[in-house]
């Protein structure tokens, strides 16, 4: 009797969570990061056939972030343009959890009105909506702001589809010599725009942080020297044309300095070039290696750079006024061509393994060295503005092209169709 | 012995004439009335058959005196009462008349008696005579009597001692038997005051063994009782803790469905919860989730926010797109996953 007593307490206090009538609980932890599935109608048009598919630009735009997973056209079950139009439930259906529609109107020949309305489908809600007018050649840039406005709508970050790159191609002219031009196209690697063109190479194009800038190492006076050039006026100049090597310059956080590698002292090393003044100012001192490719931390305070004083190439830290570097990369035999996330939190690299270079990345917090690429020919890598991809040149086919790589390393994509060798690209700002 | 009967027969005799004639002679005196020195002659009368002259002339002397003291008495008398005589004369002057009417008669009855006296006298004597023959028959048989009687008596003697001794072992016997009565009766007595005792030491006995009997029967109704009470309570108890653990059971297998729809839930929103990337790990959204039946979801409300926008959203949406959620047939435990709390945390 007392067991069954004390069976019966016992299956109360056993019991007693269930008597209390908690609600229940559950937790969650982790889920995906996976592509956030979003419908995007192909936007109205009245009639008439757009310059621009400005629905299909954003849908790329979407797709190629690795962010979004728009869904395939065929299973749009509708093609509202407006709210009036949409049945919630129809895209609840499908997931979607976002809903973008729009419609593009002619208000003249040249002037076209554009409106766009991103809806939380489960809340049946707009998020976001704007018109705009623009002329026809401002169609595929407004297509690219939406881009950045959705973007930044569901994820929380800045878009980058309205960024600019940066690269270099060359191609062998009819007259069998080489052509190197300095191009600049949209984020997506469409709509490139040739900057400089010359006979001799052209290296490491480097954008000012406000965009308006760009620098870059070009051989056209028969050595490497490293130019300024506006991107609006397309004046240029000359701003190291030291003894030896001027190279791969960069551009301080303030758009004030330029980190240079000069070996005008016979040894390549770092310095830093105040802009305004010209004034020179030497980082390293080591006149046995090679200390070069600097990048600026986002403080502006200290600078990253290549150097083989170790004996083979690694990346080091030195603060921006000089003094001691110390070591960042220990993995691996080869580490170069550092880039710094624009957080500061990671750091981009080319790293050699096996006679093979992969882009990887480093924590900068933690150390841990992530290798995000499987080719093994790539190199200058060069992170997004939102620190989240990290743009790069790779080899396809023996011929140089450009990639991107989500820092998490899941998303890949190739960016651009060129008949020509592409090499060093370099992602622009955010346009201010 | 003989002598002294017979002696004793004829002064019995004697008296018995003496007296006859003293009455005889009483009535006569009585009669005549006279004087009562008129007696005297008769005394000398019976003197003549006195036997024992002495005491009656005593007798006679000591009556003469108490006469003469009489006669005294009664001339001092009658000195005193002489002048009542004188008043009396009269009287008896009548009366003389009448003592000599009564002479008379008594002259004639004198003769008459005197007659009669001899004929008595004759008579008594030959009457004597039968007498004394009779007598001596009647001494003979008298003498046989007494022989026969002393027989008789020693026999009677002889059967007393014998009924005595007879008695006497018979008083013996049952003196003995009385004894032995009384023995017994003792006996029985004392084996009845054994029985008593027994019976009373049986009866106390049976008695306190009833009692012993009664309370162990008490106790054992009382135990009975208990144990039918430890059993009423017992199966009470076990219907109760059966009706409990049936209770329980449910709530247990109910727990077991709300369990197992809770992880089902889970497995479901966590795989339509896509996290946007990029964020801090220690985001931790909180939401109240109401489900209707079927598993559609009525409402998402965030109890607790993350502080981004963003990872809120896609937390709401993680439960929105995971509807319809798996939804129990039982009610209970569908009542109780009508409701949830989630907490969606970011880390990877």
């Amino acid at each position: 009797m007392n067991k069954l007593l004390f069976r019966v307490i016992g299956f109360w206090i056993l019991l007693l969570p269930f008597h209390a009538h908690a609600v229940l609980t559950i937790e969650i932890t982790g889920g995906s990061e996976a592509a956030l599935p979003i419908a995007v109608v192909p936007f109205g048009s009245e009639g008439f056939a757009a310059p621009e598919d400005i629905s299909e630009v954003i849908r790329n735009d979407l797709a190629s972030s690795g962010r979004f997973a728009p869904l395939p056209k065929s299973d749009l079950i509708s093609s509202p343009h407006e709210k009036a139009e949409i049945n919630f439930g129809d895209w609840r259906l499908l997931r979607s959890e976002g809903l973008l529609v729009g419609k593009v109107s002619s208000v003249d020949g040249e002037t076209y009105q554009v409106q766009f309305q991103l809806f939380d489908v489960y809340k049946s809600q707009q998020l976001i909506g704007k018109r705009y007018q623009v002329p026809a050649s401002g169609l595929r840039r407004l297509a690219h702001q939406i881009s950045d406005l959705v973007y930044q709508t569901l994820t929380g970050e800045v878009g980058v589809f309205s960024t600019r790159l940066a690269f270099v191609t060359d191609m062998t002219a009819s007259d069998g010599k080489k052509r190197y031009t300095l191009e600049v196209s949209d984020a997506d690697g469409a709509n490139p725009r040739s900057v400089l063109q010359s006979k001799q190479p052209i290296l490491s194009p480097s954008w000012s942080p406000d965009g308006e800038r760009l620098a870059y190492v070009s051989f056209e006076n028969g050595k490497a020297e490293v130019f300024v050039q506006e991107m609006r006026s397309g004046r240029r100049d000359s701003v190291a044309a030291f003894k030896g090597i001027n190279s791969a310059p960069a551009w301080s956080p303030d758009g004030k300095k330029l980190a240079l590698t000069l070996s005008k002292a016979g040894n390549p090393e770092i310095y830093v070039l105040e802009l305004a003044t010209g004034k020179l100012a030497r980082i390293t001192h080591n006149s046995q290696a090679i200390d070069t490719e600097p990048v600026w931390m986002p403080d502006g305070r200290e600078l990253v750079f290549t150097s083989d004083r170790g004996g083979r190439p690694q990346i080091y830290k030195v603060s921006a006024d000089g003094g001691r570097a110390s070591r960042l990369t220990f993995e691996g035999r080869y580490n170069a061509s550092a880039d710094i996330s624009p957080d500061g939190r990671f750091m981009a690299m080319v790293h050699a393994s096996n006679g093979k270079f992969y882009i990887a990345v480093q924590n900068l917090t933690t150390g841990t060295v992530q290798v995000l690429t499987e080719m093994g020919h790539d190199e200058s890598p060069s992170f997004a503005p939102n620190g989240r991809i990290i743009l790069y040149a790779t080899e396809q086919n023996g011929k140089g092209v450009l990639a991107a790589v989500s820092v998490d390393g899941r998303i890949h994509q190739r960016l651009g169709e060129s008949g020509s060798d592409v090499r060093e690209p370099a992602w622009s700002p955010i346009r201010k | 012995m003989k002598n002294s009967i017979f002696e004793n027969i004829i002064a019995g005799s004697y008296s018995l004439v003496l007296h006859i004639g003293l009455v005889a002679l009483f009535v006569m005196g009585m009669n005549t009335q006279t004087r009562p020195v008129m007696v005297q002659p008769h005394v000398d009368i019976v003197k003549a058959t006195v036997i024992d002259e002495n005491s009656i002339l005593a007798e006679m002397v000591r009556q003469q005196e108490v006469e003469q003291k009489q006669r005294k008495a009664e001339e001092d008398r009658q000195k005193k009462v002489d002048k009542q005589l004188a008043e009396t004369e009269k009287e008896l002057a009548r009366k003389e008349q009448e003592v000599l009417a009564q002479q008379e008669r008594a002259k004639i009855e004198q003769q008459q008696r005197e007659l009669k006296a001899k004929e008595q006298k004759d008579k008594i004597h030959k009457l004597e005579q039968e007498r004394k023959v009779q007598e001596q028959k009647r001494l003979k048989a008298e003498q046989a009597r007494i022989v026969e009687e002393e027989r008789q008596q020693q026999a009677e003697q002889a059967s007393l001692v014998a009924e005595e001794r007879k008695q006497k072992i018979e008083e013996e016997r049952r003196a003995a038997e009385e004894k032995k009565r009384l023995a017994e009766a003792d006996r029985k007595a004392e084996e009845q005051r054994k029985q008593d005792a027994e019976k009373a030491r049986k009866l106390a006995e049976e008695k306190k063994r009833k009692a012993e009997a009664d309370r162990k029967a008490a106790e054992l109704r009382k135990v009975e009782e208990e144990r039918k009470a430890q059993i009423a309570e017992a199966d009470r108890l076990l219907q109760e803790s059966l009706a409990q653990e049936q209770r329980e059971q449910e709530s247990r297998r109910i727990a077991g469905v709300v369990n197992q729809y809770a992880i089902l839930i889970k497995q479901r929103i966590k795989r339509y919860w896509i996290r946007p990337t990029g964020k801090s790990d220690d985001l931790v959204t909180t939401v109240k989730v109401s489900l209707i039946p079927g598993g559609d979801v009525k409402s998402v409300i965030i109890v607790k926010s993350s502080g981004d926008q963003i990872f809120d959203r896609s937390v709401e949406n993680a439960v929105f797109k995971a509807a319809p959620m798996p939804w129990p047939t039982d009610p209970e435990a569908a009542a109780q996953i009508k409701e949830l709390q989630i907490n969606f945390t970011a880390t990877r």
